[in-house]
């Protein structure tokens, strides 16, 4: 993925994100679901925080659609992001609750809502010191 | 566990100290604390220091306490290093706390320094991102916007507007006028609040904590060896909390499950034995100032959804019946990361002493200090602190 002009793609973090192999597939997040009370959380963890036993969790895929649990614009931008974009915890119909970035939306325009449809998409977080593109995972509004 | 008391409290003034490194700004403190303590600085028999982006900023990563107390005179006793995000001040007091109700020691040194000016700004704010678990930081979280997006979900609940949560800002920066060790000393009317840089919706800039430099300690001592000093009056350290974030699902500002803040203010209040009206001052951890409105329903002093009408009617000002950050909070004294909890130590032991001259709350007896700071993954806090000082 992202391999254009000779920039090389690098996850930005490992773990998070499960890319597409071949065309049939699609790319997902990995969470941990605990097999003994069926608890969800991302990123996956080794124990269930409820249950504390080891051995419990699993890795599962979460669902690619969510919907928008709170967002914010920001104005003021980290080293490396460019102002204005939008930030949001996204609820997945698993119960969990995620941080990302929402793209695919004007930050400037009204059109996103507590409660808005947003879909998974893969892409470009920032770039390195050494110009390689980082890659993570983002949110954006579903089309109508 | 024996009584442990403060017997004195210093600080640097928070601000911007280009020309001073973290020994300087923790010699001021730490001899304004032993002056005000009267305790020589020989009888200090432990120190903790607590210190949180340092290594990032000075490349000083490991050994800071050592580095740091050792230009100070100190050496040869037992000291620690502290950090744990904004409430590193407040974990090294409670470090110390531990030493001496445990009978292990008799005096000990608390002391929080940060320094965070530089010519490169960008390098102290990667150094604060670096506060959040990386699974934020790295996906873009912009630790205002967390606030921001905690703001929003009161304002989804409870109601309230933007202006009402500006309000919190004009309140604390009229009291952190009136405080000399305060970094920005000039109150604010709304507007100039809400005229102010816009950082994430709804947060403008004069409603942020700013970067500071700064140091803050606190002597602590056992209370059967206060007769050994003659000192002013010792201030009782009644109850001390500390507890980690949690992984959860879901926010307490939307379902009913209790926070981390009560959580932790309920066990300095049962260490105690008191109960939220026992409180006469309180100061709250307000890194983006409208997050003091959902403190002060955590920590039980107004019910939920209560706490801008509390703030409307004057009752957390400093004449209030349950005053909030007569410090100037966060925003206005500056947030030196490392020495914020203390910061908030050295505050109460005034008020309970009656020492706050223009800030004074009439006749505060009870006293409380509430940290919270990090943020992991889910979106709680890392660590809270919880301290309840009484005269």
């Amino acid at each position: 993925m992202a391999e254009e002009m000779g920039k090389k793609g690098i996850p930005v973090l490992p773990g998070l994100v499960h890319e597409a192999v071949g065309p049939d597939e699609k790319p997902y997040l990995i969470g941990g679901k605990c097999k003994s009370c069926g608890k969800v959380t991302f990123p996956k963890t080794y124990v269930c925080s409820v249950c504390m036993t080891e051995g419990s969790m699993e890795e599962v895929p979460l669902s690619t659609r969510g919907a928008i649990d709170t967002f914010t614009v920001i104005h003021v931008a980290p080293l490396g992001f460019k102002a204005p974009y939008v930030q949001a915890f996204v609820n997945l119909p698993e119960g969990v609750r995620i941080f990302s970035l929402i793209t695919g939306c004007d930050p400037l325009q009204n059109d996103l809502k507590d409660g808005s449809e947003v879909e998974l998409v893969i892409e470009k977080i920032r770039e390195d010191e050494k110009g390689n593109d980082l890659i993570g995972y983002k949110f954006r509004p579903v089309k109508k | 566990m024996r009584e442990v008391v403060v017997l004195g409290v210093g600080m640097h003034p928070f601000g911007r100290h280009p020309d001073k490194g973290l020994a300087d700004l923790a010699h001021v403190a730490c001899w304004n604390a032993l002056r005000d303590a009267n305790v020589p600085a020989r009888d200090v028999q432990v120190a903790y220091l607590s210190n949180s982006i340092g290594g990032l900023i000075t490349g000083q990563e490991g050994i800071r306490a050592q580095t740091v107390l050792g230009p100070n005179g100190f050496g040869g006793i037992p000291m620690v290093n502290v950090e744990n995000a904004c409430a590193s001040g407040s974990t090294a007091f409670r470090g110390i706390w531990l030493e001496i109700a445990s009978g292990l020691y008799d005096v000990g040194l608390a002391i929080g320094v940060e320094k965070m000016h530089l010519e490169d700004r960008a390098r102290t704010i990667s150094a604060l991102i670096s506060i959040s678990q990386i699974e934020l930081s790295k996906l873009g979280m912009q630790f205002a916007g967390e606030a921001a997006m905690r703001c929003k979900r009161y304002m989804r609940r409870y109601g309230g507007t933007k202006e009402d949560l500006a309000l919190v800002a004009v309140k604390n920066s009229y009291n952190g006028s009136l405080n000399p060790y305060a970094f920005h000393r000039k109150p604010y009317t709304l507007e100039e609040v809400l005229n102010s840089t816009l950082i994430a919706d709804p947060l403008h800039l004069f409603m942020t904590s700013s970067i500071a430099d700064g140091a803050a300690a606190a002597i602590l001592c056992a209370r059967d060896v206060v007769k050994r000093y003659e000192t002013k009056h010792p201030v009782i350290v009644a109850g001390c909390a500390l507890m980690s974030g949690r992984f959860r699902e879901s926010d307490p500002l939307d379902t009913d499950v209790e926070s981390t803040i009560t959580l932790t203010a309920k066990e300095a209040y049962s260490q105690a034995g008191m109960e939220p009206k026992d409180i006469d001052v309180a100061e709250v951890h307000d890194a983006m100032s409208p997050i003091e409105l959902v403190s002060t329903e955590d920590l039980g002093f107004c019910g939920k959804g209560e706490a801008i009408r509390y703030l409307k009617e004057g009752r957390t000002k400093i004449t209030g019946d349950i005053p909030i950050n007569t410090s100037g909070g966060l925003c206005s004294r500056g947030h030196p990361v490392g020495a914020t909890g203390i910061a908030q130590i050295a505050e109460i032991v005034w008020q309970l002493r009656g020492e706050a001259g223009q800030r004074q709350v009439k006749d505060a007896k009870v006293g409380m200090c509430e940290d919270s700071g990090g943020v992991l993954v889910n979106g709680d806090n890392a660590a809270f602190t919880n301290v309840i000082l009484k005269r």
